[in-house]
């Protein structure tokens, strides 16, 4: 058997089982780029971390921890057995550490990220744009690699969780600050302020 | 800028040529990974891991070259709380046995872990972009905050009709301090 994950079995969240690794999931997918996307991704990756910054719409998908896409145009040499070898084509590799349903993630990228997945897949061979989502799903099976081991440090949470926890740490330690000082009922106000302030949070 | 930072947090990619008829071994060691204990969970820096065998790139139907890899590769990625400097320290002599176990089945790989933090970085891509959804946040920060955050629900159920004394005295023996 194949390590692409399109010939693997799934679990109910939509990718192979050692994908998972409590609530987060792993998805890895490396394409080859055309002989344009070799210049072209070098300098959309320059404008979008150096001029543009991060992305509003990415912000929008509040279910991705981590993701990357990295350029691999060469293996270095290692040794007799592994010379190194130029790649004729650039290759796009993408990762993204989220959690969620795979399916679900392809379809909230392919309707919220319509045009910067254009931008980032729309030079490699056989993109087939990301709407519709079937094939553009069946595109990324064909490509994705799945995890021999996959890690999270806080495997129960949700990039919802993480966000919502920094934001009660910050507000519960300026409480927790002021406490001592106050009156009982002043503190019980502050209490019950800070609980309606969070409560989305909790 | 560095495209391989977003805030405090850092991408690391490195791609490993695997040795020739290792490949299923290596695979069967990662596999297992998960059943003993991830190597991972001992660098506490260390946000989400992975270890990915790339047995050749896919040629689609439309592509006139293939471009073949010349043996299986290692992937291994990590987002970790920078900087990369210090995080190769600790992968080396936090996991230093483990990671040779893994990296030794791919060629070029020092036989001790002194060399490890060189053949790593001889071997590392640089990301094009990284995006992080709380990316000023440490590993440590995320998992006291996550703790502190159930802490408080629980203390907001147990606290309900407390007089305000009582709700201050409690609030500042369980949740004032850190």
């Amino acid at each position: 058997m194949t390590a692409h994950a399109a010939d693997a079995g799934r679990t109910a969240t939509g990718t192979a089982s050692r994908n998972v690794h409590g609530r987060a999931l792993a998805i890895t997918v490396i394409s080859t780029v055309r002989w344009w996307g070799r210049a072209w991704l070098p300098l959309f990756f320059f404008y979008a971390t150096r001029i543009r910054g991060p992305s509003p719409q990415l912000a929008q998908l509040s279910f991705i921890h981590f993701a990357r896409w990295t350029l691999i145009r060469r293996l270095p040499a290692n040794g007799p057995s592994a010379p190194e070898q130029r790649l004729r084509h650039a290759q796009l590799f993408f990762e993204s550490n989220f959690n969620g349903g795979w399916e679900e993630y392809i379809d909230a990228f392919s309707h919220i990220l319509t045009r910067g997945m254009n931008t980032l897949w729309g030079s490699s061979y056989g993109f087939p744009k990301p709407l519709p989502t079937a094939p553009f799903k069946a595109y990324i099976r064909r490509h994705e690699i799945e995890a021999s081991h996959f890690y999270s440090a806080y495997p129960e949470a949700t990039t919802t969780m993480v966000a919502a926890a920094l934001e009660v740490e910050a507000k519960l330690a300026a409480l927790a600050a002021r406490a001592d000082a106050m009156e009982p009922e002043a503190f019980a106000d502050a209490w019950r302020r800070f609980l309606t302030d969070v409560q989305r949070c909790l | 800028m560095n495209a391989n930072r977003s805030g405090q947090a850092c991408a690391l990619t490195v791609l490993t040529p695997i040795l020739p008829g290792s490949e299923a071994e290596l695979r069967a060691h990662l596999e297992a990974l998960h059943e003993r204990g991830s190597p991972l969970a001992r660098l506490p820096r260390t946000h989400f891991g992975r270890w990915v065998v790339v047995p050749d790139f896919v040629r689609e139907p439309g592509q006139r070259h293939a471009d073949r890899l010349r043996c299986p590769y290692l992937l291994f990625t990590s987002c970790f709380d920078g900087p990369l400097d210090s995080y190769l320290d600790e992968l080396c002599a936090g996991i230093g046995a483990e990671a040779l176990e893994i990296w030794g089945r791919c060629a070029g790989c020092p036989a001790d872990s002194a060399g490890l933090k060189a053949y790593l970085l001889h071997n590392k891509i640089d990301t094009g972009i990284f995006v992080a959804a709380y990316p000023r946040a440490t590993v440590a920060r995320v998992r006291h905050s996550l703790e502190r955050r159930e802490r408080t629900i629980a203390f907001a159920l147990r606290s309900q009709g407390m007089e305000p004394a009582a709700l201050q005295r409690a609030f500042v023996e369980e949740l004032a301090t850190p």
